[in-house]
């Protein structure tokens, strides 16, 4: 099954994770994608909606998110109430894609509605219409979290992570991150590749010296700057090295690898 | 007036022999923390600490004017073995600021390549240059640079004898044209030190051959020396045993110098001027160290130290035997140490020290709020239910043609769980015996912040338990109870913590696994484990440097392994070295200011936890 568009989202497989989405969807499983912040995690999840033509209701976890938000609440109206939903009753009704990005954000109260969902019952009960949606065959749950992510104290549920289908992403390989920056940004290769080394040695620092590490998502922004005809040294330290790190001396240090790549 | 000219004679020709641009100095301990985190960046092992090489002597051939002045005989160069990266304590070889920092990063990025070290040192130079030059296109320039002002230091081959001139030009070429030299054929004299490569055949430390650190006590007192990343070449020998200590076996001539291996039996001298002895030691070519740990006053006062057996805490049961990480034959050694669990005996209840009670009523008061609560709130702009209330009253001010005011139509509830169980794990190895300040020792600090975090955790009803270590090798490590999980905090809690006492050493790993399996039994959703301490893992032992922060790490793993959140809090301000590779970036803070941990600490949990 190919619907993919024009206006599919560029994505660089990196294994066999389009097979492995295809196949849950198919079979009714829920996925969890486990990754580093921005190595590519939602740009995968808009890829194979547009690709499964299916809407996509993508929820930005946090703190402060309650399971209203998500399931919907009553509004008030001129001398009514109205009942409005939330992305998740949405895309359970549309049989489309609910996605919830750094699910271990949300209070964990608000993702105990999710287990309904996640197993084989793939029911919403709305307490406050009274309403037990069940699921569409074409409704998937997609949530994805960042297990390197330094919060202390803070991971996800057993309970909950033991109903899904899970895919870990990583960083891509050198050859195909490079491939993403042209790509992406219309970069030359050397400056691709480049950019891709300094990647590779700000991700040794990672859990040690830095909390979060070089995304694939930041060397694009770099390449945007220096596509644009800004110097790649500063470029970098813009996009890289400052977007990294507060500590003056871990800047230091990020900055040498930075001109030791382009030079000074 | 002699004094005086031979003084000024002695400055005149030293400066002009010395070609050194203080001004232009580069110091490691400035950019230490950065070369580490470069170093790392580059791939090299995380493991590894940086610290000062030591100045050896040379032996080359040096300029007359040097020679006139007695001075560039002794060379500092980097090297790296398994356990530090050494780095000149300072480059200012160079007129120019930025050329002198250029050397020591390239020095580092030069340790990072990985190169078989087991090739000719020209060789593997070039390799080493030419791998990273490749990796780094970026340094091309910087190293062009670095290698016209190093040669333009050397003494050129027209004015060396001819061996020594082929020597050199051998040199000259490798270093602007790497990888085209084969091999050097070496000349009667060693060839003149290149400052833009490791030592050609670095000394083996004293670390790395075994028993690291034998004999050298935590110490008590002063903790000036610790500031000093310099550190000695030291040579390990037998302690010859002298059985009569006061018969002269040697012929007092021979006193002349330092270096010599002298073994007095005199445990009751007492090396009263240490500046001096400072001095002697950075003159020294090698510091010769016994292994019968008695040869300095600091051990012999710390080996008085140790409590006679019926003075001692009261042991609580039998041993408990721990497993330990060997590193070097990276295997986990089954029942290695043996911890004794121990109970300060003489420990009376008490109140809490008046000084301390105004910040105690305060923190109590800031932690109160995090008591677990579960309200409603009302007239919220967003909310799970509707305000009922505040929607009549907006429909009846609607009615009566009243102007509305802004209403939150919503009710909101706010739910604090707060399933938690924190236990902390308190150093107390003799070298909390350091006085911070003029009127507090580490101890004292680490008492007050026991006290203050005690007073703030009983507010907010958190389970909490208190735990303090220290050790006397793998046979003794001292795991001190204070309180227990299933204790109430009280005034005998207090009295233990008033109780504790500074001793022994810093046997980590054992400590944690020990704070670990008693943690692991609390059924709380989130277990954290409070590490507090004031230095490095260390112990009389092997149990020092790298094995000990292996070993410690190897625990911390295990313990995240159980569910558990190791976090370390710590007043070492040189921590950055080892603490990440321990704890990770986000798994560890420094105290930057010893006397601000009382306060501190009861106010990171709370941001820990909240």
């Amino acid at each position: 099954m190919d619907t993919k568009t024009d206006n599919t989202p560029f994505y660089e497989p990196g294994g066999d994770e389009c097979e492995l989405f295809e196949r849950a969807w198919n079979n009714r499983l829920p996925l969890l994608i486990k990754g580093p912040t921005g190595c590519g995690k939602t740009r995968f999840v808009s890829h194979m909606a547009a690709r499964l033509n299916l809407p996509l209701y993508t929820v930005a976890c946090h703190d402060d998110l309650t399971a209203a938000d998500l399931v919907g609440r009553h509004l008030i109206g001129d001398g009514e109430t109205i009942w409005n939903d939330g992305p998740l009753t949405r895309a359970v009704r549309e049989g489309g894609i609910c996605y919830l990005d750094e699910v271990v954000e949300a209070r964990k109260d608000t993702t105990v509605v999710l287990h309904p969902l996640a197993d084989d019952r793939r029911m919403l009960p709305i307490d406050r219409t009274g309403e037990q949606l069940q699921a569409p065959p074409s409704f998937m749950l997609v949530v994805s979290y960042n297990p390197g992510y330094q919060n202390f104290l803070k991971g996800m549920k057993p309970s909950t992570r033991q109903r899904f289908v899970s895919l870990t992403f990583d960083f891509p390989t050198a050859a195909q991150e490079e491939a993403v920056l042209v790509g992406e940004t219309g970069i030359d290769t050397m400056t691709a590749k480049r950019l891709v080394s300094i990647a590779g040695a700000f991700r040794a620092l990672r859990d040690h010296d830095l909390e979060e590490v070089a995304s694939t998502r930041l060397l694009v922004y770099a390449a945007t700057l220096i596509k644009d005809g800004y110097d790649p040294v500063r470029a970098c330290r813009a996009a890289l090295v400052e977007t990294l790190t507060d500590d003056a001396e871990t800047a230091v240090a990020l900055h040498e690898v930075v001109s030791a790549t382009f030079g000074r | 007036m002699e004094e005086y000219v031979g003084a000024l004679w002695d400055r005149l020709i030293t400066g002009a022999a010395e070609k050194r641009h203080a001004a232009a100095a580069v110091r490691l301990d400035d950019i230490a923390k950065s070369a580490a985190i470069f170093f790392r960046a580059l791939g090299g092992d995380p493991g590894l600490g940086i610290s000062a090489a030591p100045a050896v002597r040379h032996g080359a051939r040096r300029r007359l004017l040097q020679r006139v002045a007695g001075s560039g005989e002794k060379i500092e160069l980097s090297w790296r073995d398994g356990e530090v990266l050494r780095l000149p304590s300072q480059i200012d070889l160079f007129a120019e600021q930025a050329l002198n920092r250029d050397l020591y990063f390239w020095l580092v990025a030069l340790a990072a390549a990985d190169i078989d070290s087991s090739l000719p040192w020209i060789i593997r130079n070039q390799l080493a240059t030419q791998a990273t030059l490749e990796r780094f296109p970026g340094l091309q320039n910087r190293y062009a640079r670095l290698v016209a002002a190093v040669i333009a230091l050397r003494i050129p081959p027209q004015k060396l004898p001819p061996d020594e001139a082929a020597q050199e030009n051998a040199i000259r070429q490798a270093l602007q044209y790497p990888g085209t030299v084969g091999a050097i054929t070496l000349a009667a004299r060693p060839f003149q030190p290149v400052p833009l490569w490791p030592h050609p055949c670095p000394p083996v430390s004293a670390a790395a051959t075994g028993a690291a650190g034998a004999g050298s006590p935590e110490q008590g007192g002063s903790a000036a020396n610790k500031k000093s990343r310099r550190k000695h070449m030291a040579e390990r020998t037998d302690a010859k045993e002298d059985k009569n200590g006061f018969l002269m076996m040697f012929r007092a001539e021979s006193l002349f110098s330092w270096s010599e291996f002298v073994k007095v039996n005199r445990p009751q001298d007492e090396e009263d001027d240490a500046e001096t002895a400072q001095l002697a030691a950075e003159d020294m070519d090698m510091l010769t160290i016994a292994r019968d740990g008695k040869t300095s006053a600091a051990s012999v006062r710390f080996d008085l130290d140790l409590p006679a057996g019926a003075a001692d805490d009261t042991p609580l049961g039998e041993g408990v035997l721990l497993p330990e990480w060997n590193w070097k034959k990276q295997v986990l050694q089954p029942d290695y140490c043996s911890l004794q669990q121990l109970i300060a005996m003489d420990a009376k209840p008490c109140e809490l020290p008046s000084a301390l009670k105004n910040t105690a009523n305060q923190l109590r008061r800031q932690f109160q709020a995090l008591t677990p609560v579960r309200h409603w709130l009302k007239g919220q702009q967003d909310g799970d239910e509707l305000d009922m209330d505040a929607w009549v009253q907006l429909a009846s001010e609607r009615n009566s043609t009243m102007p509305t005011s802004e209403h939150g139509l919503y009710r909101a509830q706010v739910n604090q769980e707060r399933d938690l169980a924190c236990l902390l794990l308190a150093d107390i190895s003799l070298s909390t015996d350091a006085y911070v300040s003029n009127h507090a020792r580490v101890i004292d600090v680490i008492r007050d912040s026991l006290l203050l975090f005690s007073e703030a955790l009983a507010a907010t009803g958190d389970s909490f338990a208190l735990y303090g270590f220290s050790s006397l090798k793998r046979s003794h490590v001292r795991f001190h109870y204070i309180k227990g999980f299933e204790e109430q905090y009280s005034g005998q809690v207090r009295g233990r913590i008033t109780a504790i006492k500074p001793g022994y050493y810093t046997r980590m790993g054992a400590a944690i696994r020990q704070a670990a399996s008693l943690l692991v039994q609390q059924k709380k959703r989130q277990r954290l484990l409070l590490i507090l301490t004031d230095g490095k893992p260390n112990d009389l032992d092997q149990y020092e440097g790298r094995y000990g922060i292996e070993d410690t790490r190897v625990a911390l793993i295990e313990a995240r392994k159980l569910g558990l959140r190791p976090f370390c809090v710590t007043i070492d301000t040189e921590a950055s070295d080892y603490l990440p590779h321990l704890f990770g970036a986000g798994g560890y803070v420094v105290i930057r200011n010893p006397e601000d941990l009382p306060k501190e600490l009861p106010l990171l949990y709370a941001q820990m936890t909240r």
